[in-house]
């Protein structure tokens, strides 16, 4: 809803005018898609490519596939870094970017709470545990964002870890990387092309 | 007998403006130059207005060497606001014949 604003002092504003200026203006912000997707494609890919090298490996019975999970410290100070850029860039603060921003922090602690326990909860149920939390932070976004793609692709990561628990450790590798290109990959796209759209709108 | 409605807020300018920063955590003045469709000079008057009478917060720094004021609603902004909303309500109502 376009109105033109009257700025003179003196304006007769009647009570009909003004509440055509509160509609008008209150939800200005509202529409604005407050994630571009980056991080789910960047994290999506890095851990899906992670995981298959990782279970590529294990197969060809090669040593140090695991090494391939030192990116994740690396990708984490890169998204950081990211977060906190377009954060600046940003002109106008809403109250949803501040709800991503503690849901993201809380899945990253809880990943790293689970990682530094892997050792005695054990691989198999490490990886069960993050697929439920890929599931999970993806559905909370989506339902924050009001982006269908991404509630749908959580469904299938929640689906890929009661899945994967029938599977070996090698096999869960799989099961990561699927529940990814269905809750980060493929909804991160549908994000960023969506945002981009409402940009050059 | 009709209340009087809040001198602050009944001009559309500042009106539009609270209405914005109502829903936001805090906004730039560039980006409530470009929703509101103004000029710097009177949405400076205008915000300076809003600042003066408690209703909003004015922050400035500096974003890549340029100032930036960043500006965000108060607790007695968003009551006055309220009120103002409540209080439009009356006059919308249909009168009784």
């Amino acid at each position: 809803m376009k109105i033109t604003l009257q700025t003179d002092m003196n304006e007769n504003l009647s009570p009909e005018k003004s509440f055509e200026t509160i509609s008008a203006m209150i939800n200005t912000a509202k529409n604005k898609l407050a994630d571009d997707g980056f991080l789910f494609i960047f994290w999506g890919w890095l851990v899906c490519f992670s995981s298959l090298f990782h279970y590529v490996f294990i197969k060809l019975d090669i040593q140090g596939g695991e090494y391939v999970w030192t990116l994740m410290p690396l990708g984490g100070i890169f998204s950081a870094v990211y977060a906190i850029k377009q954060n600046k860039r940003e002109s106008v603060k809403t109250y949803v970017d501040d709800y991503l921003k503690y849901l993201w922090i809380a899945f990253g602690i809880s990943l790293i709470i689970a990682l530094l326990n892997m050792p005695t909860i054990g691989v198999k149920d490490t990886y069960f545990f993050f697929m439920i939390l890929y599931g999970f932070a993806t559905m909370v976004s989506g339902g924050i964002l009001n982006f269908k793609p991404l509630i749908i692709g959580s469904i299938f990561a929640f689906i890929c870890a009661l899945a994967s628990s029938y599977f070996g450790n090698a096999e869960q590798l799989l099961w990561i990387a699927l529940s990814l290109i269905c809750s980060y990959i493929i909804p991160g796209h549908m994000l960023r092309s969506q945002y981009k759209t409402e940009i050059n709108a | 007998m009709l209340k009087e409605l809040d001198p602050i807020l009944h001009s559309q300018l500042r009106l539009a403006l609270i209405s914005i920063l109502v829903g936001v955590k805090q906004a730039e003045f560039s980006y409530l130059k470009e929703k509101t469709n103004s000029t710097a000079g009177n949405l400076s008057v205008q915000l300076q207005k809003l600042k003066d009478a408690n209703y909003i917060e004015m922050e400035k720094s500096f974003k890549n060497n340029y100032p930036q004021t960043m500006c965000k609603i108060t607790k007695i902004g968003i009551k006055a606001f309220e009120d103002y909303v409540k209080d439009i309500q009356i006059y919308l109502k249909p009168k009784k014949k």
